[in-house]
């Protein structure tokens, strides 16, 4: 197991890399490193790789401090997102040499090589040298490279992103069979949500170098700690409302901004709400919701459409409720117009609440299905 | 607003590379057209040579009725935004957007106006007193776009412009872009090799492969209805299946036979059983895929599970077949084991065949 302690990088006196770090990797885990450009993804990398060396807090595996140990020594293999392969060698070369370094037999090597590129689909390449290959096909040598050689831990920085779309999907279901066959550690960043999602073990959620959440991908999705957590896993992202709660003959309401409509505020939160005007806001995912051409017991709040993105095998509706917009998936025959009211089966009870941008409350149903026997989380 | 219309258009660099090989579309006045393909497939040299920045080696592109091969770009009245988008570091956002507008010899209320409009269209209000660096990429690329656009062009080209964001930044331009379009009538044209941003935000979706046009339509026809193999598997996420086989008569029914696997052909290719190719691709989206682990009823492939995804709101599972990989959409609740054996069902009404010798899709023939 690797233990990040309050690690830090600092770059200068006011930029960081991270910030005050603390999780730990799990042995045999596959974990995804998440976050938008500038989060401290690759910092993070490199750190544990000992490329770089953090300016406070310790790395330990098992226990031990890792900042003495060379990196050649740290029994860790990484993929460089900038591929960093060597020019004058052949694919075939260029997969072999770590393997000869750390000398290997030839057989194996050459056994080690026919296994990569067929997973990589790389076989036809061998003898070429990188300049002759194509950005995706320099993309899977690098992750080639990393992954050929006999490692405790594998740290792999965008290792698919510049793949097509085919060759992604196909590359990262071989990187899921690997991780579960070669009972690997694996260490993945990444700024793309779907392959977070389909690949990790666990996420850990990273923005401006500060760890915002880790968690599987279950508990990230349906309980997001918060508001950039709730919109940046999943995708199309979590839509908001902003709200204000108030009260009317005795009952509470979420009055929707700069809109008619009120939600019932769920009796379970009803307490824990002053009724004072607050920064709260309402979170709802495109699929936990539905959408009527008619105002009905299940779809009580009216919405204008805004847009349609026909995806081909669902629409995407954002509906315009006051000064929000919410974006529901519906199926692809379901296409309204530009400016049409259409229906939406909002409720406060199935939605999260956020309170200056902390969660304090999931979806009732989304919390019985994860056995949180119905308890409001807090806020961190 | 104009009508865009390229005639066999061709674009050769040297004497040997040909870019674009004879490609003709027309974009409606007002029309949002996608230029859809991989990398290295002639969808960035067709809008440059739109934009007039590169010369058109043959054929004729017209604005409305009218020629533009030797108008200069910016007699052309087009507008054109690229990913990277060079703003005035020292300039406000606000006097960004002015400035193209002052330099044109714009009045000062009417210089108000439109910078006021087009922060409002692209969210921009609460930004306008910022400095491009205290922006964000996506709101530093709102600024770009507003600032191509304050000038109101004929025609609006975007060349990948949002590629680069994340993926909260780039739903969030699709549905800002597509407003603009909605709210403004440009016409535009829309350069990306991210099918999804293509079928989101186009009227219609030109796909091309190889300097050459493979496809025109509406998202949902190029998705439903794939013109060849090419198309097939670069729209639609994740990705069509492809299976190969040859049609089959037994006992009075044409069956589709890959291998050990035959199951029967949809009911409008029985009547045309004989004139099928001999060699045939069948394919199928993850969608219209369903797997089960009960080999009880009738399946049409069995194969084992390589892996499972959960993606939370449905799960990709991977199946071998013995020959080939399928991935099929399941709902989160159903959940198998990797190498675990699984039976697949593929709904008849979605199979798409193709000629194996040229790519193309088997249609009806019509009457």
């Amino acid at each position: 197991m690797i233990t990040l302690n309050n690690v830090s990088k600092r770059y200068t006196t006011t930029t960081f890399g991270v910030r005050d770090l603390n999780f730990e990797i799990r042995d045999q885990e596959f974990l995804v490193i998440y976050g938008p450009s500038g989060a401290g993804k690759s910092t993070t990398l490199k750190l544990l790789a000992g490329i770089i060396t953090p300016t406070g807090g310790d790395i330990l595996r098992d226990g031990v401090s890792l900042l003495d140990v060379a990196p050649e020594n740290r029994d860790m293999a990484m993929a460089f997102e900038n591929y960093a392969l060597y020019s004058h060698m052949s694919v075939r070369e260029n997969l072999a040499f770590p393997l000869r370094a750390k000398g290997m037999s030839k057989k194996e090597i050459e056994e080690r090589v026919e296994k990569t590129s067929r997973t990589l689909q790389i076989t036809d390449l061998l003898d070429r040298r990188p300049g002759f290959l194509s950005g995706g096909q320099r993309q899977r040598v690098a992750l080639g490279r990393a992954i050929i050689r006999p490692a405790g831990l594998y740290l792999l920085d965008e290792p698919i992103g510049h793949l097509d779309a085919k060759l992604r999907h196909r590359m990262r279901g071989e990187l899921k069979a690997m991780s579960a066959d070669m009972s690997a550690t694996i260490v993945l960043v990444t700024t793309a949500s779907r392959e977070a999602l389909a690949l990790g073990d666990r996420i850990a959620i990273l923005r401006e170098g500060h760890l915002q959440q880790i968690g599987t991908p279950n508990e990230v999705y349906y309980q997001p700690v918060n508001e950039f957590v709730a919109s940046f896993v999943g995708e199309p992202p979590m839509s908001f409302l902003s709200i204000e709660p108030k009260r009317d003959n005795g009952k509470l309401f979420f009055q929707i901004q700069d809109c008619m409509d009120c939600l019932e505020v769920p009796a379970q939160l009803a307490s824990s709400l002053n009724g004072e005007k607050e920064d709260y806001r309402l979170g709802v995912r495109a699929s936990e919701i539905t959408v009527s051409s008619q105002k009905d017991a299940e779809h009580p709040v009216a919405g204008e459409v805004y847009i349609v993105e026909h995806m081909g095998y669902c629409n995407i509706i954002s509906a315009k409720l006051g000064s929000g917009l919410v974006r529901v998936i519906t199926d692809a025959a379901v296409a309204p117009k530009r400016r049409e009211n259409i229906w939406l089966s909002l409720n406060a009870e199935n939605m999260h609440l956020f309170f200056q941008g902390n969660a304090v409350q999931h979806p009732s149903s989304l919390r019985n299905s994860l056995n949180m026997n119905g308890e409001i989380m807090r806020a961190r | 607003m104009a009508a865009i219309t390229l005639e066999n258009v061709c674009k050769t660099y040297g004497n040997r590379v040909e870019a674009v090989r004879g490609i003709s579309f027309e974009a409606k006045d007002g029309e949002f057209v996608a230029l859809l393909g991989p990398s290295g497939c002639g969808k960035s040299s067709t809008m440059r040579m739109i934009a007039g920045l590169e010369e058109i080696t043959r054929g004729t592109i017209y604005f409305d009725s009218k020629p533009v091969n030797d108008l200069r770009p910016r007699d052309r009245k087009v507008a054109m935004a690229f990913e990277t988008y060079a703003l005035y570091p020292t300039l406000t956002v606000y006097e960004n957007l002015a400035f193209p507008l002052r330099s044109a010899g714009w009045e000062k209320e009417k210089v108000d106006a439109k910078v006021q409009e087009y922060a409002q269209l692209l969210e921009l209000n609460r930004l306008l007193d910022r400095v491009p660096g205290d922006l964000s990429g996506g709101q530093a690329q709102r600024v770009g776009l507003a600032r191509a656009l304050v000038r109101e062009p004929a025609c609006f080209l975007l060349d990948e412009p949002i590629s680069h964001l994340d993926t909260r930044q780039r739903h969030r331009m699709r549905q800002i872009i597509k407003r603009l379009h909605l709210e403004k009538g440009f016409t535009m044209i829309y350069v990306t090799h991210d099918q999804e941003e293509a079928m989101a935000m186009a009227d219609r979706v030109v796909v091309m492969h190889e300097g050459v046009i493979r496809q025109i339509g509406a998202p949902a026809e190029i998705y439903r209805d794939p013109a060849d193999e090419f198309v097939a598997g670069f729209v639609g996420e994740p990705p069509m299946n492809f299976l190969e086989g040859s049609p089959n008569l037994l006992d009075g029914q044409w069956m589709f036979q890959s291998g050990e696997r035959q199951f029967a052909l949809p009911g409008w290719m029985q009547v045309h059983g004989h004139q099928l190719p001999h060699n045939l691709i069948m394919g199928i989206r993850p969608f219209d895929v369903t797997v089960r682990t009960d080999s009880g009823t009738p399946y049409d492939a069995a194969g084992k599970v390589f892996v499972q995804e959960n993606l939370c709101d449905y799960s990709i599972v991977a199946v071998d077949l013995s020959d080939v990989r399928f991935q099929v959409v399941t709902p989160t609740s159903f959940s198998v084991e990797r190498h675990q054996p699984v039976y697949l069902k593929f709904d008849p009404v979605f199979m798409r065949f193709f000629d194996k010798e040229t790519g193309k899709a088997i249609t009806a023939p019509r009457d």
